[in-house]
């Protein structure tokens, strides 16, 4: 796919549920192999964003595009979803519900099972393949319905929180397998809460809040953005005496600064000298997305 | 345009999940033992009230004050056949033929009472010393519950004997045949468009109603089971969440499409099997079925037609529900709609083309049960078959549009029930 053609492409849409709107005038592009950050709070309208993307729900106005034209029933085949309600056959052996699954994407049956084996053992489940879904813990039915997920190797896959549940071992095997997807050429939405996992995953972002969108584009730009009023200082002032400074909490490296609306870090450090403080460290911070997505929520 | 891959792979795993399901091999192995298990007690217990009332196989003791009988011609002619014979008699039929007790003279009530409590003796008769004038007879049976008091037992036996010995001597020949057995019937039947049929004696009667009648039976209950099948499955998928992993591969039309085909499928192999496990003994051991060609084709055709309607329903039904539980009780309406022909099984049967049968075979939530009640009771005007037809054609055709919308709609709503008003709302919407 040429680079010009999005993956992904959202102009305008809105989604109504009788007289709640869920979505309202929104519009994104996710690039091909590209990892792309869906965030929001919870009831934002991520899981709404995404089925209509599926293909599940249908917009109200606007368009959808996928692989650079409008949905076709066909596509579905091409797209994986791992929704964040997780969903197995949970008194059907694992083995038998990955290649059900797997089959349903419009793979062959015996490469839909090479694909299941081959994907079970890559995760560490191949020795519970024969097992009923019930009988597993709750990471490991999450990293079933993950196999089952990407086994069809679909050329987008789309995630909702797909870390949920599971612990820091297999956080970081998943991490992996997202990596590799998107190295090989496969385009990745990911909607998660956890947004050190979108800092170290995405390079773009799209957040929405009551189904309208408050972030968008390049994530270290965002973050430029929101950094210019936030400053990491090491020194012996009375922060509080500050005339500039909104709040101050302590960090590994110093003190994390935020300044009032009006204010400039020249100024705060043109304070710290009229004060003769002493001052070990003065940099402009990255403020993290974390604070990023509080502080635009809470504004 | 409809993966037809896709469609495969879902009706392939629902086959094969819902014929290993514990309820399915319930409902064909369980069920036909029940019923089997139903008729039999039945036909036993009217089998030994029969005997409690008739007849068993001691002798009949008879003391006769009045001098009337001349013993000698007991058991000498050919006892007058009851018309129509009951159970008992059926079942000797099929067993190999009817004891005939008895009758014996006794002179001392004392002996014979005593000889009826030991079990010695079916009944006692005694024919008073002014029976020519009066005709008054007292029988003494054993106490067999409430029956017992119904009919004296083996009465016809004595009456027989009455009759012989009283015209002995004075009337013989033929007149004296036909005294004591007045007539060997032979039944005719005339239809309604005056064509002369040979009548069947009463097992062959009893055959040409049981047979249809448990096709009848079992394509209904298949039809029930297999769309309950449906239901039970959407509704489970709902429940569990995988309806939407299942919705992000194939469209509710594909999806609904493969569930109704696969669970047909399960339906039809267990009418199969019924049939090879009820059916075909039946008509090898006991030539008890009869059911003809046309019947059995035009039977299938509507269990297929009603299936795909009640499977139609069902799916959309069984979307509404959170559970499994709050589905089967919303698909109750249609149920209850659709089982009202089995309430007039009666007329229906007893009059297959009254306007009450055609007016419900026009209907398209009754027309299924009444077809195959009305196909399987006697011949059915092709005219109601084809309304009937394109009714049901129309119907399945609204309800799988339905269900999809609906499927649409609610797969993804949990919480709360949608209200009538909201499910009209999305069945109006594009």
């Amino acid at each position: 796919m040429s680079q010009s053609v999005p993956a992904i492409a959202l102009r305008s849409v809105r989604k109504a549920f009788h007289t709640v709107v869920a979505i309202e005038d929104t519009s994104f592009e996710v690039q091909p192999g590209e990892i792309f950050g869906l965030l929001g709070p919870n009831g934002a309208g991520k899981t709404t964003l995404l089925r209509l993307i599926m293909d599940i729900f249908r917009p109200d106005s606007g368009s959808i595009q996928v692989f650079g034209r409008h949905f076709l029933r066909r596509d579905k085949g091409r797209i994986g979803y791992l929704p964040e309600e997780r969903g197995l056959y949970v008194r059907q052996k694992v083995q038998a519900v990955i290649e059900y699954l797997v089959q349903l994407k419009g793979v062959r049956q015996p490469q839909a099972r090479m694909n299941t084996l081959r994907w079970l053992e890559r995760l560490d489940m191949l020795d519970v393949r024969e097992h009923r879904v019930q009988e597993l813990s709750k990471g490991n039915q999450q990293k079933v319905q993950f196999i089952a997920t990407v086994a069809a190797e679909p050329e987008i896959l789309l995630l909702d929180e797909p870390f949920s549940g599971l612990d820091p071992v297999n956080v970081r095997a998943f991490i992996q397998v997202i990596q590799e997807l998107a190295a090989s050429g496969r385009t990745i939405v990911l909607s998660t809460h956890q947004m050190n996992l979108v800092e170290s995953l995405c390079r773009r972002v799209f957040m929405i809040h009551r189904g309208c969108q408050v972030l968008y584009g390049d994530l270290e730009q965002i973050q430029r953005t929101h950094s210019e009023k936030a400053v990491v200082v090491r020194s012996n002032a009375n922060y509080s005496d500050c005339p500039f400074i909104a709040h101050a909490t302590g960090n590994g490296r110093g003190t994390l600064v935020l300044l009032k609306n009006d204010a400039q870090p020249r100024e705060l450090l043109a304070w710290l000298v009229e004060m003769q403080a002493e001052v070990e460290a003065f940099e402009c911070a990255k403020t993290p997305l974390e604070d990023i997505f509080i502080n635009v929520l809470q504004p | 345009m409809l993966c037809l891959s896709k469609i495969w792979v879902i009706a392939r795993r629902e086959f094969l999940v819902t014929v290993t399901r514990k309820g399915y091999l319930f409902a064909v192995v369980g069920m036909p033992l029940l019923f089997g298990g139903i008729f039999g007690i039945s036909f036993l217990t009217t089998g030994t009230m029969e005997q409690s009332i008739k007849s068993n196989s001691e002798p009949i003791a008879v003391i006769d004050r009045s001098g009337t009988l001349d013993f000698g011609l007991a058991g000498g002619f050919e006892p007058t056949r009851e018309y129509p014979p009951g159970p008992t008699e059926l079942l000797q039929q099929t067993t190999g033929g009817k004891k005939v007790p008895r009758i014996v003279e006794y002179t001392d009530m004392a002996l014979a009472i005593r000889e009826l409590k030991e079990g010695k003796l079916s009944a006692v008769y005694l024919i008073e010393a002014d029976y020519m004038s009066t005709g008054k007879i007292v029988s003494y049976a054993p106490e067999h519950g409430i029956f017992s008091d119904l009919a004296p037992p083996d009465r016809s036996r004595l009456y027989d004997l009455i009759r012989a010995s009283l015209i002995k001597g004075r009337i013989d020949g033929e007149t004296r045949e036909r005294i004591l057995a007045p007539g060997k019937l032979k039944q005719m039947k005339v239809s309604k468009h005056g064509d002369v049929e040979s009548g069947s004696d009463a097992f062959q009667k009893a055959a040409r109603f049981f047979g249809p009648f448990s096709m009848f039976l079992l394509l209904t209950m298949s039809i029930f089971f297999s769309s309950g099948y449906l239901l039970q499955g959407i509704a489970e998928e709902k429940q569990n969440r995988v309806i939407e992993v299942i919705w992000a591969s194939v469209d509710p039309v594909e999806l609904l499409t493969g569930k109704i085909i696969g669970l047909g499928a399960a339906g039809l192999l267990q009418v199969a099997l019924y049939a090879a496990m009820l059916l075909f003994p039946a008509v090898t051991v006991f030539a008890f079925f009869q059911v003809s060609t046309t019947a059995l084709v035009l039977s299938l055709v509507y269990f297929v037609l009603g299936y795909l309607l009640f499977a139609g329903l069902m799916a959309g039904t069984g979307i509404l529900g959170n559970s499994p539980q709050e589905s089967g009780q919303l698909s109750a309406f249609w149920t209850l709609l659709s089982m009202i022909p089995m309430f007039l099984l009666a007329p229906i049967t007893e009059a297959p083309n009254s306007w009450l049968a055609r007016g419900l075979s026009w209907f398209p939530l009754t027309a299924p049960v009444t077809m195959l009640l009305r196909i399987t009771s006697g011949v059915t005007p092709w005219v109601d078959v084809a309304i009937s037809t394109v009714v049901l054609v129309a119907s399945i055709y609204l309800a799988v549009r339905g269900a999809a919308k609906l499927f649409r709609a609610a797969a993804l709503m949990y919480g709360k029930r949608p209200a009538v008003g909201e499910i009209l709302r999305w069945l109006r919407a594009s």
